[in-house]
């Protein structure tokens, strides 16, 4: 027999193709379909009104507690960024445990234990339940909430913001989340640095002593252990909490916009466009329509086979990506189509995407996409039954948003019964082509223009502030009489012309460390000299003289280019107002700005090549309070006062591509018209 | 002609047991086109995933024609003779199942998780595109576009993104993995369709190739219907190019300065590693557990929570088959020079290379790997995948129960010893990540 074998094996390996030919051209049917079941969560509930649901499960040596909080989402107001702090405040360590102590022990078992502002976390092996239950309740009724920490959580918040405001997909979705639910809804609440800087360990404490109750709190505990003994063990470390009155928060609806709003945020390195067509919608669990819409976002924008990603990615190659999300959430959701497409298709991509939108609401999905999108949807609901975890989600979900005890028992079987009608009537109840926000973050100077098409277009900062313009009411201004009320303004263009040179130290606290900044300004001999130090070390030197320019930093110098030069030019000025026409500039007004709650006209400062900065001058008072520029970053001055007869700025906040926060400097000495050494600039 | 019966007689051999408390069990069988494969059953939920591995990955591209196997990846969602161009992921979704694939510098993998009473489409698919991928004019240009989205993405326009392709440039040289996985757009520009079909009749043949299945199965049925789907499989004949593994230290510090689109500084250390299948690679991987696993990490814990130079600390050995790199990176917190970010760093390496770690640290990481492995058999995906990778890389599909064994066996000197010998500065690549002035 198994010699047989050997010879039939070895005549197949010889003529490879001598196996019956199988019928490709036909997909294998199913077979019958599996049972699908649902495990049983176990549950029980504390005296202090501690719910917990236990699902037993051995497969592997391992079990996890999760505990969630049922309380309704807090504003903030000038403490936004308090409940992202509230999780590492708790397991900073406790009145027991030190922090490093505290993260060494749970480290030291290869376990886990997370705190958020509505949730905990533990898990580990199953031999170290007890100890790792042991941390996580320390945390949960000690927390030291040390100082430091928080200074830490913050500065590591603005380091964070300082990211976000640079990355084009997490400026998309704060400026999304502010224009859906506004700045008086905890879900659009702007996070600043003054937020955060208004945060005290006494409001960490007071969330924590308000919210984390037993009676609001429900816990999940899965995996390795018996309904008895976790009985036991919730008994021995959750009895002693004690229950407290939370108090609930109603918020007023957010609304969709009345029509199409085009938010743009100008980021001008950018080569894709970020976009993201928004509006709040209210859909959460316990919404008749909940199964309906999930099945309307499969077919519209969910996965590889949705029609937004055949469309933008499979036919037109616009995207790597392009996806729909239906949200859903018990206070207030979102509905959004987004995508990174190529900057110059971004008015293509959002053409397309408001063809597939209203096609859904005009025409519907057919029976085709249906039995997909229905299959899809119970494939994952099945496949989500594999991580045992599941089961207690299903648990708490019942009972948080009141649903029948039979909700998911009967998931699939209600699934299966919409039909493409109801699908229909979901995608013209819920679909909104034409109240959305078009959130776009681009280059705008490439696709403002085109943007018009969708609507009317308002400009964004990063953090998804207006940029305000507002109309100029004197008809007769130009620029030259801006340039000539700020010069009055400082001390009369007399007087500024008679500044041949200046010499000016400023300094700046960067974390507890000093920086020093010489400038001096050679007018009469087109000479500029530019030191940073830090602590008595000169970090870098700039020397411009006699159309000359070099950089000297760490020993390595740098001859300026021609190019750099020139791009620099005006910035070698003490007071460039003066130079503009002798030195071939052209102004233009750009209408007036807010700039720190203050009016001022905007100038656009070109050359034959462009715009190279732009100027902004107080309406009311005509000094320069802001300047902007490419190489140098956004400058804002302040706190003038007079030297020799001539109004100074003393304070000068730089925001600078090159630096990660606002860098507050102050003048420390200034003088003008001094001999200078000889060797000045060298 | 003898190797082929001695494999023979190897196939249908079910594996050995080992013992430990969470044994996979699995059966491996190789077809005479050369096709191995693996199957593990666990009839918890009905469900059952699909995994196939092509012994392919970047370091086997020519140099001049780098993101072939990342390209490769994508057209194979184009179709096949009988499945119509753009329907893969159609087909597959509106059957409950879901899908990816992902391409490394040593293999691209393929997988489908399926209802199980629909296992025989997904190895129906699966064997469509091993056998007669289409490979058309169509889908290579519009396949191109979109990967030119996927490098902005991913490498352009994320920050820090371009290390992927700075890194290994400096630290491989002219080694096969000195470019990126994504490749060049300007390769992918210029490549024909014949270089394309001649890549995937090289590359995508069963003797190439490793089959793994995993979850709620019969092992006779799913053997007959892998039969039955990859047996008319044609063995492939063209030769391959395959580096070899080579481990040299680099001998020379290398240090830059990438000017990118980002607002906080960072540094990036690349130290070149040996292959994965070395010995030093457990001590190496415990090493990177040691800086960098949970709170108590030294790196994390002295840079980011003790000095707050960082705001943000990773490192992980990319481990790969012909010797890989042990990564490093340190975003600096606001107002961090660069310059002190890295000396910082330095001082943690040196701290370990001079003292090594303790026995309670050295246990603290058998306990984390150990967490690890269990964690990492939660899903019959996780476990497909293992199987199919533990076979190609070290020939052993059981290794996925020795693992954790093998762990055991390095002592707290090894970090120590492995610290000191590739951690060298003479071994590296540093990057300074600087904002670019517009």
């Amino acid at each position: 027999m198994r010699i047989i074998n050997f010879i039939l094996i070895a005549l197949m390996g010889l003529s490879t193709v001598a196996h019956a030919q199988l019928d490709r051209s036909k997909r294998p049917e199913a077979g019958p379909a599996p049972e699908i079941q649902l495990g049983e969560a176990q549950s029980f509930t504390l005296d202090n009104g501690l719910k917990v649901f236990v699902i037993e499960n051995d497969k592997l040596p391992r079990i996890s507690f999760s505990l969630r909080l049922d309380v309704d989402p807090v504003l903030e107001g000038d403490k936004a960024g308090l409940s992202d702090m509230i999780g590492e405040m708790m397991t900073a360590g406790t009145t027991n445990r030190d922090k490093d102590t505290f993260n060494e022990e749970i480290d030291f078992m290869g376990a886990r234990v997370s705190a958020g502002s509505t949730s905990m976390f533990a898990s580990s092996l199953t031999r170290h339940r007890d100890k790792v239950l042991d941390l996580m309740t320390d945390a949960l009724y000690n927390p030291l909430f040390p100082e430091e920490e928080l200074d830490k959580l913050k500065t590591q918040a603005k380091s964070g913001l300082a990211l976000a405001t640079n990355d084009p997909s997490a400026i998309s979705s704060m400026v999304s989340a502010r224009l859906n639910f506004g700045d008086n809804h905890p879900y659009g609440e702007p996070e600043t640095e003054e937020t955060y800087d208004n945060i005290t360990v006494d409001d960490v404490r007071a969330y924590h002593n308000t919210f984390f109750k037993p009676n609001v709190a429900y816990l999940a505990i899965v995996g390795d252990i018996s309904f008895d003994d976790a009985k036991a063990l919730v008994t021995k470390y959750f009895s002693a909490w004690e229950r407290g009155d939370v108090p609930g928060k109603v918020y007023e609806v957010p609304q969709p916009p009345k029509e199409n709003m085009v938010a743009l945020v100008d980021k001008a390195s950018a080569n894709q466009s970020v976009l993201n067509l928004t509006y709040p919608v209210d859909m959460s669990l316990d919404n008749e329509d909940y199964l309906t819409t999930r099945v309307l976002n499969q077919i519209l924008g969910s996965g590889g086979s949705s029609r937004l990603f055949m469309n933008l990615r499979e036919d037109k190659g616009y995207t790597y990506g392009a996806y729909s999300r239906f949200g859903s959430d018990k206070l207030i959701a979102s509905f959004s189509v987004g995508s990174s497409v190529g900057g110059h298709v971004t008015d293509s991509a959002i053409y397309e995407m408001l063809y597939e939108l209203n096609k859904i609401v005009d025409e519907g999905v057919t029976e085709d996409e249906l039995a997909s999108a229905k299959a899809n949807i119970g494939g994952s609901f099945a496949r989500s039954l594999e991580n045992p975890g599941t089961i207690a989600n299903f648990a708490i979900n019942t009972k948080r948003y009141g649903l029948n005890d039979d909700f998911y028992r009967t998931y699939l079987q209600r699934l299966n019964a919409i039909t493409i009608e109801d699908v229909h009537a979901a995608a013209k109840k819920y679909i909104k082509p034409n109240n959305m926000h078009i959130t776009v973050v681009g280059n705008a100077s490439e696709i403002k223009e085109k943007l018009e098409a969708f609507g009317p277009v308002t400009m964004y900062s990063p953090m998804g502030d207006p940029v305000k313009t507002i109309e100029i009411e004197d008809a007769d201004i130009t620029p030259d009489i801006i340039i000539m009320k700020y010069l009055d303004a400082i001390g009369g263009i007399d007087l500024v012309q008679n500044v041949k040179n200046a010499e000016i130290e400023m300094s700046a606290d960067i974390q507890g460390q000093t920086m020093n900044m010489k400038m001096i300004y050679d007018v009469e001999n087109g000479g500029f000299v530019n030191e940073v130090s830090m602590m008595g070390n000169v970090m870098q030197r700039m020397v411009i003289y006699d159309g000359q320019g070099k950089v000297s930093s760490m020993g390595q110098v740098q001859e300026l280019a021609e190019e750099d030069l020139k791009k620099g030019e005006l910035d070698t000025y003490v007071f460039p107002e003066l130079y503009y026409n002798k030195l071939g500039y052209t102004l233009t007004l750009d209408g007036i700005r807010e700039v720190k709650g203050e009016n001022a006209y905007k100038i656009v400062v070109s050359n034959e090549d462009g715009p190279v900065s732009s100027e902004y001058y107080s309406v009311e008072t005509g000094l320069k309070v802001k300047s902007e520029n490419p190489m140098a970053g956004d400058s804002f001055m302040s706190d003038y006062e007079e030297v020799s007869g001539v109004l100074f700025p003393m304070s000068m906040e730089l925001n600078s591509p090159q630096i990660p926060f606002p860098l507050k400097s102050k003048v420390e000495s200034i003088e003008f018209n001094k001999e200078l050494p000889a060797d000045t600039f060298e | 002609m003898k190797k082929i019966v001695f494999s023979m007689l190897l196939a249908l051999m079910i594996a050995n047991l080992s013992i430990g408390q969470t044994n996979i069990e699995f059966k491996e069988f190789t077809l005479d086109n050369g096709l191995n494969v693996i199957l593990h059953q666990d009839n918890t939920t009905p469900i059952v995933t699909t995994v196939v591995l092509y012994h392919v990955g970047s370091k086997n591209e020519n140099p001049e024609r780098t993101g072939f196997a990342h390209f490769f990846e994508h057209l194979m969602f184009e179709g096949s003779e009988n499945i119509p161009r753009g329907e893969y992921f159609n087909i597959i979704e509106s059957e409950g199942g879901t899908l990816n694939a992902f391409t490394s510098q040593d293999i691209t993998l393929y997988y489908e998780v399926m209802p199980s009473n629909k296992l025989e489409l997904a190895l129906y698919m699966e064997s469509e595109r091993m056998l007669h991928a289409k490979v058309d004019q169509v889908g290579v240009d519009t396949q191109r576009d979109v990967i030119k989205e996927e490098m902005k993405q991913v490498m352009d326009e994320r920050p820090y993104g371009s290390w992927q392709r700075e890194l290994p440039k400096r630290l491989f040289a002219d080694l096969p993995y000195s470019w990126p996985v994504i490749g060049s757009a300007e390769h992918l520009d210029a490549s024909t369709l014949e270089e394309f079909m001649m890549f995937y009749n090289t590359y995508y043949v069963p003797n190439n190739a490793t089959l793994s299945i995993a979850g709620d199965i019969d092992y006779e049925e799913t053997e007959a219907l892998v039969r039955k789907y990859f047996s008319e499989i044609p063995m492939g004949k063209k030769e391959a190019n395959r580096p070899e593994a080579n481990y040299e230290p680099l001998n020379a510090e290398v240090r830059d300065t990438i000017y990118d689109n980002i607002q906080l500084p960072a540094i990036m250390q690349g130290y070149r590693i040996p292959p994965k299948v070395d010995e030093d690679m457990y001590a190496l991987n415990l090493l990177s557990s040691y800086l960098l696993s949970g709170k108590s990490a030294l790196m994390y814990k002295e840079l980011v929570d003790k000095q707050q130079k960082a705001i943000t600390t990773f490192a992980f050995p990319l481990d790969l088959e012909n010797g890989g790199m042990f990564l490093m990176l340190a975003i600096a917190n606001m107002g961090i020079d660069a310059g002190e970010l890295d000396k910082a760093m330095d001082e943690v390496i040196d701290q370990v290379k001079t003292n090594g770690i303790s026995d309670r640290d050295f246990e603290k990481l058998m306990n984390i790997k150990e967490n690890e492995t269990v964690n990492g058999l939660a899903s019959v995906t996780g476990i497909a995948q293992r199987l199919a990778q533990y076979k190609v890389f070290y020939g052993d599909a059981n290794y996925i129960n020795k693992e954790l064994e093998r762990y055991r066996q390095v002592k707290p000197e090894d970090i120590k010893r492995v610290a000191n010998k590739y951690l060298d500065n003479n071994n590296r690549v540093i990057l300074t990540y600087l904002p670019q002035a517009n």
